[in-house]
């Protein structure tokens, strides 16, 4: 028996076979395999495949291998391109409700990747305008105190900048940012408020914000001196040309105009209305600037001379972090660099210059959107793959005239893309659509983009749209233009038996899984969103119009709102419960060694009554004015030990470094979002120091009475604009993120859906079209409608299954890591809650398929057979 | 036509095809220059010049018998040309004439004579 014979590498033989031209392959091919036979007796296998192997490699040349030209192109090209893209239009008009499906689908989809596209493009133009942008870095910080993780921030201690320019050679440029510019300029007895930065000259060196007027290298010399944006100068002058004018700023007395700024542009993560020196705050001798502990006080940056090696800035900046440290005990700050184009969008360090996206929602979005069009592209393969059955006839009729692979391919991906070209012009219209509602979905959106269009994006949205078309139209495409013409004549039955059918329904199951887990995690958001507005917060808050008192006097104020008679009481507090603003001490007893956390909040004698605290012992704040009283909740009597409420009364705890005595207890109540944490201790004081004001209105006609009070307000104070807000949308707004999450899962789970179901649609239609004889033969056989529905749609009940098995788990775990993990309490989960969504999608969707195969099944089955 | 110019390498394949005689298809080729000028090409590398050979009218070939060794595929055989031959003595007598230029002391200097 003669040992089987060994053959060259098979993979290198194909490579070849397909490479090398026609002719010359007997003789090529014959030469390697004869020396690969003498190589093979000569040094064994191994080294015999690995020539062969290298041979192989060696043989792409050209006067070897095939030209791409001839395989593709074989007559004009752009004769074939027409032919291609008119034959793409024929198929699209012939197949009016697949066409549609897919251009439908895919507009949508697309309409979410153009919002992700143009929004990518803006956060990646962030800070792009500087000159020498990537020269310049920022110095953050990393704190570190006793027991506590690092933290980092955007901001280190202002002092490093001199220390830089003084005590290291070579570092020249740094600019330190101090954000703290507020108040309002006057002129002409007019007030224009401009918020700002303090800087030093470096600033307009460092960065590109151009001057329009005034001399940059001098412009913040003087303490005195100001630069203007140039909108502000028009708003408060009219004109842009004031160098040498002085204005009167409520803060900083006497200022003088020494420079005119172009506005910055709003990808600049640094933005100003108006820059006043350092030297100002120098002037008044700022504990900012000369504290290492003031370490979130502002911004430095750094223009790093070319041939500076960023390591040896870090060195500098090690040395002086560890000399400030050791004056320190137990309080570090560790001094880092952050190139400035990284700043935008941020990486989660605190305290950024303004509002700085964070890279979790560029990142979400960008996952989502792709998500949405990979699902679209799935219908567009799954649809085409389905007809493809019905096309088969076309390409064997195609081949057996003298198409090629090549050519069939291309005109199949040229129908994708053509469908996507067209989509792309439906989701253009839907991206206007969509844009303003995008941008406001969350604060970080709203305040840092604006999705503009340019004519560079409209091109990133013609090479996006052909993207997808290739996608969407690659696998069809390999599959229909492999298809033989003696296959075809076969009949259905054997193209069938190929693997796209397996294909399909893993892709039909993707994307039902999406649909179903975005459906699912929208109810879990909702209910969560909906527990947290109705959570009983311990207190009433119906009918209370909060006020911002903006700095006036409470009493005058009182004095005015009392005039009105639909406002039946009135309270005032330092802050607003419950809407995450908290202030927080330790409070210890007499008697006990330990303390314990509590929040303090400062009220008026009325709050607790106004706002329907329910009194448990003691009694509540009497007018009397007594600031040693403290009215207490029944948890911080039991985490201070005392043993009853009742025993609580009259007993002295400190906090504040003062002692006060308990005058009553009040039921435990939710002084935080219940996103932010558990309920707490709680001290109400009767300190006066209050920033805001409860009213209880109870009125038929609001709008009258909102007029009332914006009258009684302006008696007081005619500078500034009455803002108000009733307590439960004050509420309603500290659970925003929650609002925006279910406002994106719910859009998304609506274009996943859609997508999914329309999609769905299309696999009906062709599953009953292609099996019409099948059943009709069953029917005459005797078959009812009943079971024939049945047998049509069991292959989808399996993908629904699977889906829905698939999905439940996976947005359950989802929901507990992101939301519930960031709320202290959070919805118990139920077999309602997971599985709503799901049975939901499988309802519409066997509703969807029964349209269908019910039509079929109805069909008379004389008609359907009678032309065979 | 393309030009004439006989290239140093396809000078080598020229005079090996000769050299095997009836025997000059791809592979004793091959062999003949890695065993006799001591330079180990690729295959390709060898169809290269040969088509460059026959372009140029240096040789002809002619297809041959096929065996198990080569799976069944027919071998091709080279001859040079006239063309080639007279190709091949120009370049000798190109190089001759110019060996002749030199002083006999530049090219032996350490011979005595």
């Amino acid at each position: 028996m003669t040992p089987r014979r060994k053959r060259p590498p098979f993979f290198y033989l194909r490579l070849f076979e397909r490479l090398c031209k026609d002719e010359l392959f007997e003789e090529l091919q014959g030469d390697l395999e004869q020396e690969f036979n003498q190589n093979l007796r000569a040094f064994g296998e191994r080294k015999a495949r690995w020539i062969y192997r290298k041979e192989v490699l060696k043989m792409i040349r050209p006067s070897v291998i095939k030209k791409a030209s001839n395989k593709f192109q074989s007559f004009n090209p752009t004769i074939m391109f027409k032919n291609y893209s008119l034959v793409a239009f024929r198929n699209i008009i012939r197949n009016k409700l697949f066409s549609s499906i897919n251009i439908i689908g895919l507009s949508i989809s697309m309409a979410v990747g153009l919002i992700a596209i143009t929004f990518m493009t803006e956060i990646n133009s962030y800070d792009k305008f500087h000159e020498n942008g990537n020269q310049i870095y920022r110095v953050v910080s990393d704190i570190v105190r006793p027991n506590q993780p690092a933290r980092g921030f955007a901001t280190a201690p202002l002092l490093v900048g001199e220390e830089l320019t003084n005590n290291f050679a070579g570092i020249d440029h740094v600019v330190t940012i101090q954000r703290s510019l507020y108040g309002s300029f006057e002129h002409n007895n007019d007030d224009f408020s401009a918020t700002g930065i303090f800087t030093n000259n470096a600033f307009f060196d460092v960065f590109s914000f151009d001057m329009i007027q005034g001399n940059p290298s001098t412009a913040l010399d003087d303490p005195s001196a100001v630069v203007l944006t140039e909108s502000v100068a028009m708003k408060i002058f009219g004109r842009t040309d004031v160098l040498g004018e002085t204005l009167n700023h409520s803060r900083y007395e006497q200022m003088m105009i020494t420079g005119v700024v172009k506005d910055p542009p709003n990808n600049s993560h640094i933005k100003f209305e108006a820059i006043a020196s350092t030297e100002l705050l120098k002037a008044r001798s700022s504990s900012l600037l000369t504290r290492w502990s003031q370490s979130t006080a502002g911004y430095t940056y750094v223009l790093i001379p070319e041939g500076y090696e960023v390591d040896r800035l870090q060195d500098n900046l090690d040395q002086i972090s560890k000399a400030e440290n050791d004056k320190f005990k137990s309080y570090e700050v560790h001094l880092g660099l952050e190139a400035l184009l990284d700043i935008f969008p941020h990486t989660g360090k605190s305290n950024q210059f303004g509002i700085v996206m964070p890279s979790e929602i560029v990142n979400n979005i960008i996952i989502l959107a792709a998500i949405v069009i990979l699902s679209a592209c799935f219908n567009y393969t799954n649809l085409s793959m389905a007809r493809s059955l019905k096309r088969a006839k076309e390409v064997g009729v195609r081949k057996v005239v003298g198409a090629r692979r090549g050519q069939l391919l291309v005109q199949f991906m040229t129908e994708a893309i053509v469908v996507s070209t067209l989509a792309l012009f439906i989701a253009i219209m839907l991206f206007k659509i969509i844009r303003p509602e995008f941008l406001m979905l969350n604060l970080f959106i709203e305040r840092t983009t604006n999705l503009a269009l340019s004519g560079k994006i409209y091109l990133y949205f013609f090479f996006f749209a052909t993207v997808v078309g290739a996608l969407s139209g690659t696998i069809p495409a390999l599959f229909m233009s492999k298809l033989k013409p003696t296959t075809i004549m076969k009949g259905v039955p054997a193209i069938k038996a190929s693997k796209g059918i397996d294909l399909k329904k893993i892709l039909t199951t993707a994307q039902f899984t999406l649909s179903m887990g975005f459906l699912i995690l929208v109810t879990l958001v909702y209910k969560q969103y909906k527990f947290s507005l109705n959570y009983d917060l311990g207190f009433a808050t119906e009918n209370i119009l909060n006020i911002e008192t903006q700095g006036n006097d409470t009493e005058l104020l009182r004095a005015a709102f009392t005039q009105i008679p639909e406002v039946s009481n009135i309270s005032t507090s330092s802050m607003t419960a419950s809407t995450g603003q908290y202030q927080s001490d330790y409070a210890k007893h007499d008697d006990a060694l330990d303390s314990t956390y509590t929040l303090t909040f400062d009220v008026s004698p009325e709050y607790i009554s106004n706002l329907g605290h329910q009194i448990v012992a003691g009694k509540s704040f009497s007018n009397e004015l007594r600031k040693d009283h403290v009215v207490v909740t029944e948890l911080l009597v039991k985490s201070l030990g005392i043993s009853s409420n009742q025993e609580a009364v009259d007993e002295f705890i400190q906090f504040n470094g003062q002692s006060y005595s308990i005058l009553g207890v009040v039921k435990d109540f939710q002084a935080r979002t219940i996103t932010s944490g558990l309920m707490t201790p709680f001290v109400f004081t009767s300190e006066r120091q209050h920033s805001s004001m409860q009213l209880k209105i109870s009125t038929d006609d609001i709008m009258n009475t909102m007029a009332k009070l914006e009258s009684a307000w302006s008696e007081v104070d005619n500078k500034n604009s009455f803002k108000s807000i009733f307590y439960d949308d004050e509420i309603k707004r500290a659970y925003n993120n929650l609002s925006s999450s279910v406002k994106t899962y719910g859009f998304l789970a609506g274009i996943a859906v859609s997508i999914s179901i329309l999609g769905l649609l299309g696999m009906a239609v062709y599953t009953t079209e292609s099996k019409g004889k099948e059943l009709s033969i069953r029917k005459v056989l005797g078959a009812s409608v009943a079971s024939l529905v049945q047998l049509l749609s069991r292959s989808f009940m399996t993908i629904f299954v699977v889906s829905a098995a698939l999905a439940i788990p996976t947005a359950y775990l989802i929901f507990k890591r992101t939301v519930a993990a960031e709320s202290a309490y959070s919805i118990g989960i139920g077999f309602w809650e997971l599985s709503a969504g799901a049975i939901l999608i499988m309802i519409i969707a066997l509703f969807t398929i029964s349209s269908q195969t019910l039509k079929a099944a109805k069909s008379n089955p004389a008609e359907r057979l009678r032309d065979d | 036509m393309k030009g004439t110019h006989l290239g140093e390498f396809q000078e080598v394949v020229l005079l090996v095809i000769l050299a095997l005689e009836e025997n000059a298809f791809g592979v004793t080729i091959k062999q003949e220059i890695k065993e006799k000028v001591n330079r180990d090409i690729s295959r390709g590398a060898l169809h290269t010049a040969l088509t460059r050979l026959s372009e140029k009218g240096f040789i002809t070939s002619e297809q041959g018998e096929a065996n198990e060794d080569r799976g069944g595929r027919r071998k091709r055989y080279y001859t040079v040309t006239n063309r080639g031959v007279a190709a091949l003595h120009g370049a000798k007598a190109l190089r001759d004439q110019l060996w002749g230029q030199i002083p006999r002391l530049k090219l032996y200097p350490d011979y005595d004579s």
